[in-house]
């Protein structure tokens, strides 16, 4: 029963991660300012009474802890209430998640079908031509920051050339540009890692072994070496999803992708507590289960794992 | 030669194809705009971003034109009576709401009843309206306004968000929740779809009471990154953007089919003293420092150029405004000549406080400590978290020598601020003023002749002046940035643009 054990322990580990960054996320926030006074304005002719009103009317008027059980309790019966200024919030962020997941997974995936060929390439050509101009490559992409590249790629192809919309959600040719500066950057990141753990696992003996039983070097690549530096792979991009989510949140404001990241800017801007507190809660919510599902996946590809 | 001639022929054809495509294509103008206010019934908001789109689709009794003139909106005339406590409205008559409802008298009843009702004391446009005691119907097209108290600015207010007639039965029958993601009115332009965080459409009202508008298709896009906005522009994918960055000015006027059109805006940049504590308690100090700032320079390098001197809270658009006000002349000399009859030695410290999140504000912040270290005082910056300064610095007098305001006064009217600012316990004056400068205000918010009216506030005016309160620095333009197919663009002062005019030309 030990692999059991293990899935529960990491499962309260997450939950309990879950709750603290919950907890610190509601904290914070109430922290910024007074969302009351947010609504009524700079300029109105405000009384403490019409404070008073509104705070009534939004809920702040309760302790912390019950405004906070509040929300965690509706985060889990699906009930996410009303935001202050944009009606009810489940609507919202279900259409920003689909957004968001969209373009994270485009990314995604065109990061790995640019990254997975480039990186073998250059592990089995260690320190060759191709294999340096690669490794150039992958660190002048990293060395973008997202939003500039954001910016230069849609100067180019859509003032410039016109060949694509600049910003906003008009169809699928909308998802390329944004698609393109995020895949960019992971790719450049991507890249290096597949490189570092292709060479590892093709220095090993039992890739020596393969070769010398003179498997063809198509099935010693891809049925042996790929799977056993999968592990390795796998877990950088379960770390790497935390930092995909936020590089998510430059870019989809760049391009006023209608995402996670859009809104939350936007709630920030209003002070819409009940909104960007869901954004940030579900969003870590979603970066604990990626890694759970990583830690996971390791015991399923690695039966050393299972066994310690 | 058979190809050249071929050629032509295509190029003949597709000239065909082109212009007979323009006639019959509909005319549609795309603007873009930082914020998406999100929500559509007037009596929610006080954002500029929804009168920019709002102004399209409702209509007051009242209308404020470009020149921020009164003009006869949905009442075709008004007369004030008994000293002002009552105000009688004559109404247009055939006017319909976009549902084909029917606009008189009960659906003004309405409007204000809901707006001083349960429903205006969720939002923020109540209060500007308290002094309206209750409507009258007097016949179909007919109604009176009974007042609590005189209220000067009540007709100008009538222009205001807050007082946009809306349809009682579609309200009564749809519900609130529904009339604010699906507005109808009685404006120029019809409601057709709204994306929040992305667009709304409006389609054009051909039964418009104050004529067709020219163009039939009007969207708003709401782009918050400022370069993206441009991007768009740039792109030819919209035609006109709102809240263009100054920065961004010298891009525009690169581009040969784009341009800047800037009118004088309400709002304005200043620093207010605290009058209670530190060096700046000294009058002397106060006009020292007005003296020893260059407004001039200021809004060469941050504007772009697009702004007024000014010499009171206000631009030349308010009313309230005196040409006659002589401001405190730039020069560094009389100011370290009276910082020195006021004892103040060469270096002191003081301390300027701002609203962190405004980049704009921090760099003039920064140049207001080198125009203060050449008369001899040593300015130190203190950004503060915006809500925190707002809420907890300012009102509280709570703020150091030096504390940024800036202000925008919508209403063109300068008791607006005047009176926010100026009269001992409102909220925008923790360190108080004079008694003088409370009758003054009081005064001018009962009285009903105009003129009588505009003496008093150029008197506060005068008067704030005199006891150097602030340093008033610029009245800011505002800036659109206009595609040149776009032809008829009037710009509004106020940004609540109502597109009547305008046409797209391919």
């Amino acid at each position: 029963m030990p692999i059991v054990s293990y899935f529960i322990k990491r499962f309260l580990q997450a939950a309990f991660v879950v709750v603290v960054v919950s907890l610190l996320v509601a904290f914070a926030i109430r922290m910024t300012g007074d969302p009351a006074m947010m609504m009524l304005g700079e300029s109105a002719n405000i009384t403490e009474a019409d404070l008073h009103n509104i705070r009534e009317q939004m809920g702040l008027n309760r302790p912390f802890l019950v405004q906070y059980w509040g929300f965690m309790s509706g985060l889990f019966s699906g009930d996410l209430g009303d935001s202050f200024f944009r009606g009810a919030i489940a609507p919202l962020i279900w259409q920003a998640m689909k957004a968001t997941m969209l373009l994270a997974i485009i990314s995604l995936g065109v990061s790995m079908l640019i990254s997975l060929p480039l990186g073998i390439y250059a592990a089995r050509h260690k320190n060759s031509w191709g294999d340096q101009c690669i490794r150039i490559l992958s660190l002048t992409g990293l060395s973008f920051p997202n939003f500039w590249l954001g910016i230069m790629l849609m100067l180019l192809f859509s003032v410039t050339l016109k060949w694509l919309p600049v910003s906003g959600f008009s169809g699928a040719s909308s998802l390329i540009l944004p698609a393109l500066t995020i895949g960019i950057i992971l790719t450049a990141s991507n890249l290096r890692i597949i490189r570092s753990a292709m060479l590892e696992v093709l220095n090993s003996q039992y890739v020596m072994v393969a070769r010398a039983k003179g498997l063809s070097e198509h099935r010693v690549i891809y049925r042996h070496a790929l799977r056993n530096s999968a592990i390795t792979i796998i877990t950088y991009l379960g770390l790497q999803f935390g930092a995909l989510m936020g590089g998510l949140v430059v870019v989809e404001l760049v391009f006023n992708w209608p995402g996670m990241g859009t809104l939350a800017i936007e709630s920030i801007a209003q002070r819409d507590y009940p909104i960007l507190q869901t954004v940030v809660t579900v969003l870590a919510m979603l970066i604990v289960f990626v890694n759970l599902l990583v830690d996971v996946a390791y015991v399923m590809l690695d039966p050393r794992i299972r066994l310690e | 030669m058979l190809k050249h001639h071929s050629l032509k022929k295509l190029a003949l054809a597709t000239l065909l194809v082109v212009s007979s495509s323009s006639v019959w294509a509909d005319t549609s103008l795309t603007v873009a705009q930082r914020q998406d206010p999100n929500s559509w019934d007037p009596i929610d908001t006080f954002l500029v971003a929804w009168s920019s789109a709002g102004g399209s689709l409702f209509d007051g009794l009242v209308l404020r034109d470009e020149n921020l003139k009164l003009q006869p909106g949905l009442a075709t005339s008004w007369e004030i009576l008994e000293d002002g406590l009552r105000m009688r409205f004559k109404l247009s008559e055939g006017v319909k709401f976009h549902n084909g409802e029917d606009f008189n008298a009960d659906a003004v009843k309405f409007t204000f009843d809901r707006l001083l009702g349960e429903e205006g004391a969720k939002g923020p446009q109540r209060s500007n309206y308290l002094s309206i005691k209750s409507i009258e119907v007097v016949d179909d097209h007919t109604v009176d306004f009974v007042m609590n108290a005189p209220d000067p600015v009540m007709l100008t207010k009538l222009a205001g968000y807050g007082a946009m007639i809306v349809p009682p039965k579609y309200i009564t029958e749809k519900g609130d929740a529904h009339f604010n993601m699906n507005p109808v009115g009685t404006g120029p332009f019809k409601f057709k779809s709204y994306t929040q965080g992305d667009k709304l459409e409006l389609v054009i009202n051909p039964d418009y009471f104050g004529g067709k508008p020219k163009l039939d298709n009007l969207t708003y896009r709401f782009i918050r990154e400022d370069a993206t906005r441009l991007a768009e522009l740039q792109a030819g994918r919209v035609d006109v953007v709102h809240d263009i960055a100054f920065s961004a000015i010298p891009t525009v006027k690169e581009n040969d089919s784009i341009e800047i059109v800037s009118v004088a805006g309400p709002s304005i940049m200043s620093y207010q003293f605290n009058t209670k504590a530190g060096i700046t308690k000294d009058l002397k100090v106060r006009q020292a420092i007005n003296m020893a700032v260059d407004k001039k320079v200021l809004i060469d390098a941050f504007l772009g150029g697009y702004g007024t001197p000014i010499d009171s809270l206000q631009g030349k658009l308010s009313f309230g405004y005196d040409p006659d006000l002589k401001g405190y002349p730039f020069d560094p000399e009389k100011a370290k000549q009276l910082l020195k009859e006021a004892g103040v030695k060469p270096g002191t410290e003081i301390t300027i406080d701002y609203r962190a999140n405004n980049a704009a504000v921090g760099e003039i912040s920064q140049a207001m400590t080198s125009f203060l270290q050449n008369v001899g005082l040593n300015a130190k910056l203190k950004p503060i978290e915006s809500s925190v300064f707002l809420n907890d610095i300012v009102p509280k007098g709570k703020t150091d020598e030096l504390f940024q305001f800036t202000w925008g006064g919508w209403t063109f009217d300068f008791d607006n601020t005047a009176y926010l600012i100026y009269h001992d316990g409102e909220r925008w004056n923790p360190y108080g003023t004079s008694e003088e400068m409370n009758k003054l205000l009081e005064a001018q918010r009962s009285i009903v002749d105009q003129d009588e009216r505009l003496k008093i506030l150029r008197q506060v005016g005068q008067l704030a002046h005199d006891n150097a309160y602030h340093l008033p620095l610029y009245n800011e333009d505002t800036i659109y940035a206009v595609s040149k197919k776009v032809k008829g663009f009037v710009p509004a002062p106020d940004r609540r643009m109502r597109y009547l005019t305008t046409t797209v030309e391919e």
